[in-house]
């Protein structure tokens, strides 16, 4: 695997992991731009702006995007983040150009009012969507909790309130400024021509007018002064859904890796000290633990569900194997943690789709490229004591937002 | 490229399967057995009492010990050779996966040996998997689109193959350690299980190694599965929730019928794709909702046409109505565009899957199970390339969809015409 970069004059950097055993070619569009980006009178709009950009440009309806992602057999698609809204599709690498030629179009969109009026229906559907599915908003309700006045507080989807009340002209602003091209990265990934990558970005979005870009940061959040305990009560819900957040490192702090691999240790899905404790002895429906980390902030998300009765106790319990956590690991459940996660960073190398995310991203947010080797090499050299510092820096078991979404309802928890 | 397609078969009736893929440094193994959620309906039918989720209960025993090692050493054993093990069951299949670096396969062998042949099934375990499996079936109570589609399907298929091989919480409650203990003696055994392995292999060392492994192990035939009624081709699902959830299950060929590439082509143009009909007129002309799509789900002797939205509570009438008038609209209307796309999208799925092992050994297994063999993908891509317009047009003139089953989930029933329900 070989990595390539280069800019364009504009700004728009261009880059790509070339294999050469990959059969097909990923290729995507990476904006630096997600619901931190945004105020409280525009909530949702980078979600509902990646929605508009399917819906086309001055010269294509969205009818003819649909048509041509599927002609040329692209797995396309998108998303948004707090942080990011990436258009991405998996050709054959024959279709590279047409893939490029067509996702650079997009990130140029119409934004037509009555497209917008009919899209504004789809993205309402899609909050409704979310609203009758587990966690029930507990995730973003937390969010919330923990981050206060941060910018990562912010809902992806917005409200129902925002997205109504949400005028096409405020949408058109905030694209002219967020899809500036120094605010994107073209990234590829497999099978990738890149000097055909290169001339087709120079010809496509060579002309795109640079605009000033502030810089995202706004700092560690403030640490919570006391814990805090939020109730989405939901009579229908069979099971409790929880949410828990507290501090862990940021993406730029090296001990983001160290991180992943206490979490994998705490509370991956198998083999993991919760899944010991919560879900092989059938007490919770899942318990689990990971770490996120985005510009400026980190943090570790434990989840839990169970019957509601049990939510209370569970907690605690999860809390319990927190404490204990902090007072040594093992050697072997570190070793099984690593050997786990060296396993899934090897099969993940050599699917064109995954790598894309993780070189986009990575240089995306942080300017730099790491190799599948990169991340073998920083995995082996984790040691014990990595792990035990991440753990007094960043206590899982320190002051948390806890936001619970089920049947339980305000007089349950407090009696 | 010529393809590396392998196939041996063990004395006991175990077939294996094998292909070298080229480029990858992983290998992928998966293992499937015929003792599936239907072998829980032969069960009830010989004892009169229904045990649905036996099967998946049983998938859950055998991963908690096996052979000298208990629950922990197991899972400390494969998570150490670095295999991403997974574990699931379906109406035909129990089966087990893996996926790791080609250089640890011989080391994963032995551990499937075990889960397989030797699961310690002890008396101390079988409490918690019952309460996993209860847990998780809880959850599922809490998943208005997956309610939707298994209401569906026990509404649409006959009895047992609309059963959820996920299970039944009151079946599953009284279940004990002794059904455990008689479904593995009974179903987990040689005859008719697929082995199939895609990557960086070395078949002949693989199959001395699971002839070693598993050649001495001996199986018998399993009593043929006895159909039954199907249920109501109108239901609804009372549900309070925001949006109605509405399904459509139409009977069509099965995937070894020579028919069925037609029939998928057919429901990809229906609702394959971000071009298909049915997004075209449902989410982007309409804005009626966030999903809608249309899909081919196949047993190995009955096969389903299924189309699916989720959309807001008043709105699901009109949803539905769209939903039917593209379905009956569809025979005499397909046109070379839309069958190109369907190709172009059809061609980049098949080389693709050659670029993850574990999804190549599904396959391959799969396509076994239903064929009897494996196809080539160059053999699965000259398919494609010959399909035409009109071989589409002729089959469904005369197989229009016709009885659809329609299932809604949410606060009020839809009006269903009486043309579909007839």
């Amino acid at each position: 695997m070989q990595f390539r970069h280069e800019q364009l004059p504009n700004g728009l950097d261009v880059i790509a992991e070339v294999s050469e055993a990959a059969h097909s070619a990923s290729l995507g569009f990476f904006v630096k731009t997600g619901a931190r980006d945004e105020t409280d009178a525009v909530s949702g709009v980078s979600h509902f702006l990646e929605h508009m950009v399917f819906k086309g440009t001055d010269q294509l309806s969205a009818e003819e995007i649909n048509l041509r992602f599927d002609a040329m057999g692209a797995s396309a698609n998108a998303f948004t983040s707090e942080e990011d809204t990436v258009y991405y599709a998996a050709v054959l690498p024959e279709k590279q150009h047409e893939a490029v030629e067509l996702l650079a179009a997009m990130m140029r969109p119409a934004l037509r009012a009555e497209d917008f009026d009919t899209e504004k229906q789809v993205i309402l559907e899609e909050i409704r969507m979310y609203d009758d599915q587990p966690p029930f908003g507990a995730d973003d309700r937390c969010r919330a909790a923990y981050f206060g006045q941060h910018p990562l507080s912010r809902s992806v989807l917005g409200t129902v309130e925002s997205i109504t009340a949400l005028p096409v002209e405020a949408m058109r602003d905030y694209h002219q400024r967020r899809y500036a091209p120094g605010n994107l990265v073209l990234a590829a990934s497999g099978a990738v021509d890149f000097s055909a990558l290169v001339a087709s970005a120079q010809r496509l979005c060579g002309h795109w007018e640079p605009q000033p870009l502030t810089d995202r940061k706004a700092g560690v959040p403030a640490p919570l002064a006391t814990a805090t305990v939020d109730l989405i009560t939901r009579q229908q819900a069979a099971l409790e859904y929880a949410v828990r957040m507290s501090a862990g490192p940021a993406e730029d702090d090296d001990e983001r890796f160290a991180a992943k691999l206490v979490a994998v240790v705490l509370g991956d899905d198998s083999g993991s000290r919760l899944y010991w404790d919560l879900i092989d002895s059938g007490l919770a429906e899942h318990a689990a633990c990971h770490h996120h980390d985005f510009l400026d902030a980190g943090v570790f998300v434990t989840q839990l569900s169970c019957e509601a009765d049990d939510t209370t106790a569970l907690l605690e319990r999860i809390v319990g194997i927190y404490t204990e956590a902090t007072s040594g690991l093992d050697t072997a459940e570190v070793d099984q943690a690593r050997n786990k996660l060296l396993s899934r960073v090897v099969l993940a190398g050599e699917r064109p789709r995954q790598r894309l995310f993780s070189v986009g991203l990575e240089w995306s947010h942080l300017g730099r490229y790491r190799s599948v080797a990169d991340d073998l090499a920083t995995l082996d050299g984790l040691s014990r004591d990595d792990l035990h510092r991440v753990l007094t820096r960043w206590p899982l078991t320190e002051t948390a937002a806890t936001v619970l979404a089920g049947p339980l309802d305000a007089a349950a928890t407090t009696g | 490229m010529q393809q590396k397609l392998q196939t041996a078969t063990l004395d006991n009736g175990i077939t294996l399967l094998g292909e070298f893929l080229p480029g990858v440094e992983s290998v992928s193994v998966s293992f499937h057995v015929p003792a599936g959620g239907i072998c829980d309906s032969i069960i009830g039918s010989e004892t009169g009492r229904s045990c649905c989720g036996l099967a998946t209960l049983t998938g859950e025993l055998m991963l908690r010990g096996a052979g000298s090692r208990n629950s922990r050493e197991l899972v400390a054993d494969l998570d150490n050779a670095g295999v991403q093990w997974s574990q699931a069951v379906s109406m035909s299949h129990g089966s087990f996966a893996g996926a790791m670096v080609a250089r640890q396969l011989p080391e994963a062998l032995p551990l499937y040996a075990d889960i397989l042949r030797r699961p310690t099934l002890a008396d101390d375990q079988f409490e918690p998997a019952q309460q996993v499996i209860l847990q998780n079936l809880a959850g599922t109570e809490d998943e208005p689109a997956h309610r939707t589609m298994l209401a569906l399907r026990q509404a649409h298929l006959p009895s047992p193959w609309g059963m959820p091989s996920e299970g039944l919480s009151a079946d599953v409650a009284a279940l004990t350690a002794a059904d455990g203990r008689g479904f593995v003696d009974r179903f987990i055994q040689p005859e008719g299980m697929i082995v199939s392995v895609a990557g960086r292999i070395d078949w002949p060392a693989f199959v001395e190694q699971m002839q070693q492994l598993f050649g001495d192990w001996r199986g018998h035939t399993l009593p043929a599965v006895t159909t039954g009624p199907r249920g109501p081709r109108v239901l609804h699902v009372p549900y309070d929730s925001q949006q109605t959830h509405v399904a459509l299950a139409w009977s069509v060929p099965p995937y070894r019928d020579p028919e069925s590439l037609k029939v998928t082509a057919a429901i990809a143009v229906l609702g394959g794709g971000s071009s298909s009909r049915l997004f075209t007129e449902v989410r982007e002309k309409r804005g009626l909702c966030y999903s809608v799509s249309a899909g081919y789900q196949t047993h190995r002797d009955l096969a389903t046409a299924i189309a699916y939205s989720g959309t807001t509570a008043e709105r699901a009438q009109e949803t539905l109505d769209v939903m039917l008038a593209e379905i009956d609209r569809l025979p005499g209307t397909i046109t070379a565009d839309e069958l190109d796309r369907v190709k172009a999208r059809a061609k980049s799925g098949l080389v693709m899957q050659q670029e993850s092992t574990a999804a190549r050994a599904g396959a391959m297994a799969r396509q076994w199970y239903h064929l009897g063999r494996v196809r080539t993908l160059a053999e699965d891509l000259e398919r494609l390339d010959q399909l035409t317009v009109s071989e589409i047009e002729t089959w469904l003139a005369t197989n229009r969809p016709a009885d659809l089953t329609v299932v809604s989930l949410g606060r009020d029933p839809l009006e269903v015409p009486d043309a579909v329900s007839a």
